[in-house]
């Protein structure tokens, strides 16, 4: 299957800053990738260069088509929710079904009908008077009523509580993900999200620290709990992280076998987070 | 993968794909200003409203000597009052536009929420259309409308409270909003470029649009008048406002020579249409609206401030 995605060289600077330093990657259809980095990373703007929200520089193609140039017909096929607060104040929530099924081609008003008729959203409600949960609610059920083929969520559920958070990475799982269908993610949240994610992309300094599938992590990293008098023969073994926890020594390894790693401690696959923290705290050491 | 898509879509989406053209999604758009901006129907519903309500309550003083209104002169003096109170609302929609259209383009930033418009399929170029369209054609074509409907009910409300001194004529009556469709018209494409130059200073700047689109107009001749003592910017600015109405009833003298008042409708015939229809500056204008139109889409496309 060809990339959904393919980006060659793809920078952007504002001014001295480069936000994206000459990045290159692709993403297969049906994957879910996590684009997670610290803030100022160059996340949004590698999300905004796909969306063709920004110039750039470099090649880069979403459905083989320009983001610059072909935004239009781009628009079709990609979807995206930038972030919670967008959807405007004065939209009535009648209103914006009734707008979106007359713009929008791929739009299915009984999906988005049937995500509201589990909510408490009143259709004579305008977007100013709901919570905020209830407006991600609402966007939700808007844009996963499209039959798009790319969904990019910009910190989706940034500011809102737990159990809204679960909801909507439940719904976005269970009744819209697909193998046709490709999403991108970025969000501070990683522990919440990390079993979603089949890649994973760490980006910092606008360059990528990591860029893996989920299931090759576990062959190429390395989580060892080790206790004193093994941390210095596991430190031989060249770590690139280490943190203590209780007393313990957790350190993180890179292209390292269980047979190498096992008689010293406690082996396991990094999580997500652990591993981020890591590579960024490791980085940084370095 | 565009294979499967292809194939797939016919047995899915007909029914959908059938309701999106561009003219559906144009419309789809116009009403969608008309949510947002509600002043844009409520204002003029407003003035028709309470003129309505002057006429039916406030004191009506025609001191008008006996015997002047013979039945010409009240069907001259239906069509003079048709014209003349049709003006207000007029000039409160041209109002409401001017800040409809400064305000739209920045206010989808201010809140963001271009980030929702931009995630669906709309083009810069149509939603900038829409908008504009919503100032220079919907606006002033559903002002004439209400304002002929309102004539009907300021008619009946004269001929009631003041009677003896109006007539009903057909046809002095529809020649009368001819007048009035031909000043929208002419006025549509004669201030044209004003609105366009609105909606781009509305994508341009950056906080404050309404400051700074008072502001220039005023300050530039003054400084212009101040730096090189001359003034040009003031005069294009007065010719810009007026020049296109002095055009219009340039030629033999619209109004002298009359023993009587004469119904609006006369002048049909002697204003100077071929010369302000045929008027280089204002198709000149006309062009300079499109490419500010062009620009505030170019504008919109690629600023990303939000």
């Amino acid at each position: 299957m060809t990339a959904v995605i393919e980006a060659r060289g793809l920078a952007k600077s504002y001014g001295a800053t480069r936000a994206l330093d000459a990045v290159s990657f692709s993403v297969e259809p049906g994957r879910i990738v996590g684009l997670i980095g610290p803030n100022g990373a160059g996340k949004t703007t590698a999300l905004k260069a796909i969306l063709g929200l920004t110039s750039f520089d470099g090649e880069l193609s979403v459905l083989g088509l320009d983001p610059r140039s072909q935004r239009d017909a781009l628009m079709r096929d990609v979807c995206f929710i930038a972030d919670v607060a967008v959807l405007p104040r004065w939209l009535k929530v009648a209103q914006a079904l009734e707008l979106v099924a007359h713009v929008h081609p791929r739009f299915d008003r009984s999906v988005a009908e049937g995500f509201l008729a589990r909510t408490d959203i009143k259709r004579a409600s305008r977007v100013g008077q709901l919570s905020k949960g209830m407006v991600t609610q609402l966007h939700l059920a808007l844009i996963l009523a499209i039959d798009a083929r790319v969904l990019v969520l910009d910190e989706p559920t940034l500011g809102l509580d737990l159990l809204y958070r679960r909801q909507f990475y439940d719904t976005l799982l269970n009744d819209y993900f697909d193998k046709e269908r490709t999403i991108l993610i970025t969000t501070h949240q990683v522990e919440e999200v990390e079993q979603l994610f089949t890649d994973v992309i760490f980006i910092n300094h606008g360059r990528f620290a990591l860029n893996s599938s989920v299931e090759e992590l576990g062959a190429r990293y390395q989580q060892l709990t080790v206790t004193g008098e093994q941390a210095a023969r596991a430190r031989e073994l060249k770590p690139f992280y280490e943190r203590e926890i209780f007393g313990r020594v957790a350190m993180f390894f890179e292209g390292r076998t269980a047979a190498e790693l096992g008689p010293l401690g406690e082996l396991r696959t990094p999580s997500i987070a652990d591993l981020f923290v890591a590579k960024m705290q490791g980085v940084s050491a370095a | 993968m565009n294979a499967d898509a292809a194939t797939a879509a016919p047995a899915t989406a007909p029914a959908l794909l059938r309701r999106a053209g561009p003219l559906d999604t144009l419309l789809a758009l116009v009403r969608r200003e008309l949510w947002e901006h509600r002043a844009l129907w409520i204002a003029p519903l407003a003035v028709e409203g309470l003129l309505a309500l002057s006429l039916l309550f406030g004191r009506i003083n025609m001191d008008l000597p006996e015997g002047m209104l013979a039945a010409p002169q009240r069907i001259a003096a239906l069509t003079i009052l048709q014209w003349a109170l049709a003006q207000p609302v007029f000039l409160v929609t041209s109002i409401v536009a001017a800040f409809y259209l400064l305000d739209c383009l920045f206010a989808e930033r201010k809140d963001r929420s271009i980030l929702f418009w931009k995630s669906l399929p709309l083009s810069d170029g149509l939603t900038v259309a829409s908008k504009f369209l919503v100032a220079a054609v919907v606006a002033p074509v559903g002002t004439l409308l209400l304002a002929a409907a309102a004539d009907l009910l300021f008619t009946a409300i004269l001929m009631i409270r003041v009677p003896g001194t109006l007539s009903w004529s057909t046809y002095e009556w529809l020649r009368t909003e001819l007048v009035l469709l031909l000043e929208v018209i002419l006025g549509v494409l004669w201030y044209a470029p004003v609105a366009a130059a609105l909606l781009l200073f509305s994508a341009w700047i950056r906080r404050a649009p309404i400051l700074w689109a008072s502001l220039v107009p005023v300050v530039a001749p003054i400084v212009e008048r101040v730096a090189l003592g001359t003034h040009y910017i003031w005069d294009f600015e007065r010719y810009r406002m007026n020049g296109i109405w002095h055009k219009l009833i340039a030629g033999p003298d619209l109004f002298g020579d009359w023993h009587h008042l004469p119904p609006v409708g006369v002048v049909l015939g002697r204003l100077n249409l071929g010369g302000a229809f045929s008027d280089a500056d204002l198709w000149l204008g006309v062009a300079a609206a499109a490419a500010m139109l062009y620009a505030a889409a170019r504008i919109r496309r690629y600023r990303d401030d939000s």
